[in-house]
Order: structure tokens, then sequence, then C-alpha cells
């Protein structure tokens, strides 16, 4: 069970969001289909299918090669944020979903959000990753043998 | 008849003497015996909880693993402030539902 170690964090890592990109496909098709937001679903899917399992598996085997006793594992995933908003700011202003104006950021030509709000909006993304990280990821790893 | 006195008590003699030996043997036999058996203590001398718990984790292993993140020795393993914390960010999105769709972006 020793062998292979990163490459289980990596598994364990990126099994989470893997999963959770059935919630966000189906939420992003009510909210497009049934509330009538203009999210451009094939853009939007970018992020969360293709960078963010592979980013949640990387910082886990990043966590891993930190040597997990030292440092909790739900202080380690409520870090991830400060690397992932920035990206996925920038991957939705690229993809032409995400205009900043004077007032705030408007998501999908629809949502604005202030920029207070976004301040806001980032302390709860702290929050939700400490817990993901703390009880989803940690539980994994533990499946797996890591932690 | 001196003879025959002298060898019935060397034959005594010897029945002692083998008795004697036999009894030895027994003993020795016994206590190689007591050596190589580990102590038995009638008493408990140690907590029998840890083990029970080993024993219940054995058989989470066999149960499904939703079952096992759900369960209630799981929930009941998650401290307040954790559930302060997930009834904070639930409030957050009940009060702003419009994030819904910025939150599914960013996960």
């Amino acid at each position: 069970m020793n062998s292979h170690r990163y490459l289980r964090a990596y598994m364990a890592g990126s099994a989470v969001p893997t999963m959770m990109l059935l919630v966000v496909l189906t939420g992003f098709l009510i909210a497009r289909y049934v509330f009538q937001v203009p999210i451009p679903v094939e853009r939007a899917i970018v992020f969360p299918m293709a960078l963010v399992p592979n980013i949640f598996g990387a910082w886990n085997i990043f966590y891993l090669w930190l040597h997990p006793r030292h440092f909790p594992i739900g202080f380690h995933g409520a870090i991830l944020p400060f690397v992932l908003a920035p990206l996925g700011l920038e991957l939705a202003s690229c993809l032409g979903f995400l205009a900043a104006t004077s007032g705030g950021l408007v998501w999908f030509h629809e949502l604005a959000i202030p920029y207070s709000m976004m301040a806001v909006g980032f302390c709860f993304g702290l929050i939700v990753y400490y817990l993901v990280w703390k009880y989803l990821v940690g539980f994994f790893n533990g499946v797996l043998g890591i932690a | 008849m001196t003879k025959q006195n002298m060898t019935e008590q060397e034959m005594n003699e010897q029945e002692i003497n083998e008795q004697e030996i036999n009894e030895q043997e027994i003993k020795k036999l016994a206590n190689r015996l007591q050596q190589s058996l580990p102590p038995m203590n009638r008493e408990l001398d140690h907590d029998l909880w840890p083990k029970m718990l080993q024993r219940i984790d054995n058989r989470a292993c066999d149960r499904h693993w939703l079952a096992v993140l759900f369960s209630p020795s799981a929930m009941s393993a998650v401290p307040w402030f954790d559930w302060a914390l997930l009834a904070v960010v639930i409030v957050g999105v009940c009060i702003f539902p419009k994030s819904i769709p910025i939150w599914l972006y960013h996960f």
C-alpha cells in the first residue's frame, strides 16, 4: 500500500470535484433553461470540468509532499481559493462571460455582483473549501491510505 | 537364601530408583510445559474499548463509503464550529441565491 502514493493522492484529490461536476452541470442547465440565465454552458463548464479536478489532485499531491502530520488538511484546502479564484476569473473574462465594471463584476451578462459582495463571497469560498477538504478530501485520503 | 534376599532388595531398590527417575522426568516435563505456555491472567488487565473500536472500524471497511461518510459516528465527530460554518454558508446562499451559478463555476 506504500507504492504510488502521489498517484493515490491525485486520485483522492480529484474525486470530489469530479463527482461535483454532475451537480455543477445540472445547476448550469437549470439556471439556463428554467431560470433563463444566459449561461454559455459549453464555455462555462471548461473551468470546473478541466481545471478544477486537476488542480485539486495536484493540491493534494502537494499536501502529501508537505508531510500531512504537520499541517491540517482543512487549512491546506482553504488556501486553494487564493489560487483558483484568480484563475477562474481570468478564464471567465477570456471566455467572454465575465466583465469588470466600475460597480462590480458582471457574470454571464446578467448577474451583477458588487466588489464588496465579491469579497464576502471569497470568504464564504474559504469556508466551503475548508469544509470540503477537511471532510471529503480527508475522507478519500483515508480510504486510499494516504492520511 | 541370602543371595535371593539380596536380589529382592536390589530389585526393590531398582524399582524405587525407576519411580524416582520417572517422577523427576514428569516434573521436568511439567516445568517445560509451564515455561512454554504464556501465563494466564484470569482478570482483565487492559481496556477492551480500543479493541471494540478497532472491530467497528474493520466492519466499516466492508460498508459502502457513503454509509461510512455519513454514519452517525462520523457525524458526531464533527465539532460544533464546523457545523456553524456550514450553517453560515447555507444561510449566505439562501440570502443571495443569485450567487449559486458563480459558486458552481468555481467548484
